[in-house]
């Protein structure tokens, strides 16, 4: 998620809940259509009238939990941006931290360190991910460097041609 | 997710089904490596020793993998 151009902060929490809203929703209702259909009684009509009905209930709930979690990450975000004065995977770790614990004050003071540790972890590993993948796509377009010499090509034709007329 | 840079103009911006491939595998990635800490603390919990544990943290990052692959991938694809 940190590789696409990103708004600046006050519009990127709207943009962010937005997002984790719709991805939510659809992905919810792809794993909602496989479970209603499952679910629901023998013969097509009831199957498929089940996996409509599951994506009709349980969609929008995913989506919404999706858009808590979203919004309120980018607000965290956006704040320590603000208080640090500068951008890097620490803000996202700690925002994704403070998201988990957060949403888990509910439970109780012990829920709370459990979820902000997998909540950091989880955004631990998708920075960690990110940075390899960016080294990866930098090797890639060093790699594409061989493209630019084709051209001297062109000496080893010029060689051959000379050797033919040797021959 | 590829910076596209000016110079080569061979490189073009990704197609999208390229950046929801990308977004998959990153995600299962993800997915992989938090099932395989979460799944060995749980299975541990249980109790689950030698193949069972095996087998069982396997499965949870599978699970996990495709759950975040799926949803990363639908993140991308909605950004195209």
């Amino acid at each position: 998620m940190e590789e696409y151009a990103r708004e600046p902060c006050p519009w990127r929490i709207v943009d962010d809940c937005g997002g984790a809203f719709t991805m939510g929703a659809i992905g919810g209702g792809v794993f909602q259509t496989v479970k209603g259909f499952r679910n629901a009684p023998v013969g097509v009509r009831h199957r498929l009238r089940g996996s409509a009905n599951a994506v009709r209930v349980r969609a929008p709930q995913i989506g919404g939990s999706f858009a808590v979690w979203g919004g309120l990450f980018s607000t965290i975000d956006c704040g320590l941006v603000r208080l640090r004065g500068k951008e890097d995977p620490w803000n996202s770790i700690t925002s994704g931290a403070m998201t988990g614990a957060i949403l888990a004050a509910r439970s109780g003071p012990l829920a709370m360190v459990g979820s902000a540790m997998m909540g950091g972890i989880l955004l631990a590993l998708i920075e960690g991910f990110g940075i390899l993948l960016t080294r990866y796509t930098a090797q890639q377009f060093q790699n594409s460097s061989p493209i630019v010499e084709d051209p001297k090509q062109l000496p080893p034709k010029e060689e051959a041609r000379g050797y033919g007329q040797y021959q | 997710m590829p910076v596209s840079v000016g110079s080569y103009g061979q490189q073009a911006q990704p197609s999208c089904f390229d950046r929801v491939k990308m977004g998959f595998m990153m995600g299962f990635a993800v997915g992989m490596a938090a099932g395989a800490m979460f799944g060995t603390f749980s299975c541990l919990r249980i109790g689950m020793r030698g193949r069972e544990l095996m087998g069982g943290v396997g499965k949870t990052m599978m699970q996990s993998g495709g759950t975040f692959g799926t949803f990363m991938a639908i993140g991308m694809g909605i950004r195209c």
